[in-house]
């Protein structure tokens, strides 16, 4: 219960979009990351495999953690021959959705509150 | 015909006006001797001086670098990317190559959506660790550069020399026969300093300055300058005085004992 209002209490003042997205679309760390790297690299077209390894991650995790991005919105996945390619979605709405999230992300309140929501939500 | 300025001062005079449009041209150097600077400025003048749109297609090489390599320079990618007036891409040589060739790809609708003109590929070494076989790599880049220019993109294509200082292998020059022009920029050792060296090997279809030229980076980007005065071999890397070799084609050989 304890645990609940705190929760509640953190989550309170967090602008209702970010919250949802956070929620719904960046609920792990490895999302978190490929976010933020798919911001800062709004024209990235690539394999999961090369994905993987500019953001040094194993291609495992991160094709099943795309994937989830994907079917979120977040991203966008195509077939180009015998080639699976993701790439950040063009709809304006949501890039400007992610914006809004990694600006937020600078404010280490925000980042608190996100860390704690994600951990939560994995247990 | 149609010349495509590059904007940067010495070099559209080698080049008799500038690229020509819908080409693809070759920057081969060394790292560091300024092919990326090169190939960002020819971007960025063509956006801010002759208002045309560019790509930037980058393989392993994170944007942000550009944005801030950029920046030293007081070139703003960023803002252009904002303006929709320049897009930089990441992907692998795979991926852009098959993207391409595809009817409806994410590069040629980028390319429609901002009205690109240029792109500047970074770099063509990339497609050499997707195939160990050399004819198979030349239909690869063949078909990579002829998709360039379908969608009427003049292309600056860098690639990385294996030598530091001095000519390299004839592997590389594959490539050399697919594109239009051929830049070379080479370090060159002078009185134990490092300069650079600049030479436009083939330009097809044009005229173009023989010579090979000094250049240097400066805080505004590449500037070529003069040819190097009373030195030969510049290309080798270790140039000499003429009058040094005058002496040693003329006069070394007659102390020779005669056979």
């Amino acid at each position: 219960m304890a645990s609940n209002d705190l929760a509640a209490r953190l989550m309170g003042d967090m602008a209702p979009q970010l919250l949802e997205f956070l929620k719904s679309k960046v609920n792990t760390f490895v999302k978190w990351d490929l976010v933020r790297f798919f911001h800062e690299n709004p024209n990235t077209t690539d394999t999961a495999e090369n994905i993987a390894r500019y953001a040094g991650r194993d291609v495992a995790t991160i094709e099943v953690e795309m994937d989830e991005l994907v079917s979120a919105g977040v991203l966008n996945c195509q077939h180009i021959g015998d080639l699976t390619v993701y790439s950040l979605i063009e709809d304006p709405t949501m890039r400007s959705l992610v914006d809004q999230f990694i600006l937020a992300c600078d404010d280490r309140q925000f980042r608190v509150k996100a860390i704690y929501h994600i951990i939560r939500g994995m247990r | 015909m149609d010349r495509v300025k590059t904007g940067i001062k010495g070099l559209d005079e080698m080049l008799n006006g500038g690229l020509l449009s819908d080409t693809a041209n070759l920057v081969e150097g060394a790292p560091g001797t300024g092919k990326s600077t090169l190939g960002m400025q020819f971007i960025y003048n063509g956006i801010t001086q002759f208002n045309e749109p560019g790509l930037v297609m980058t393989f392993e090489e994170f944007p942000q670098q550009y944005y801030h390599d950029a920046e030293a320079f007081g070139w703003n990618f960023r803002q252009l990317e904002q303006a929709d007036k320049l897009r930089v891409i990441m992907t692998s040589p795979e991926v852009g190559k098959a993207d391409l060739e595809r009817v409806g790809g994410r590069i040629e609708a980028m390319t429609r959506e901002i009205g690109a003109r240029r792109i500047l590929v970074d770099s063509l070494s990339h497609f050499e660790r997707l195939t160990d076989d050399p004819a198979e790599l030349r239909s690869m880049l063949f078909g990579f550069i002829n998709s360039l220019k379908r969608e009427g993109l003049t292309s600056i294509l860098t690639r990385e020399s294996q030598a530091f200082i001095g000519e390299t292998d004839g592997a590389e020059e594959d490539a050399a026969f697919m594109v239009d022009s051929y830049i070379m920029l080479r370090y060159v050792e002078i009185e134990s300093a490092i300069r650079k060296a600049l030479l436009v090997l083939k330009l097809r279809g044009s005229d173009h300055a023989k010579d090979i030229r000094q250049f240097e980076i400066t805080p505004t980007g590449i500037e070529v300058r003069s040819k190097f005065e009373g030195r030969e071999g510049i290309m080798s890397g270790s140039p000499r005085r003429m009058a040094d070799s005058f002496i040693e084609a003329f006069v070394t050989p007659s102390k020779k004992p005669r056979p």
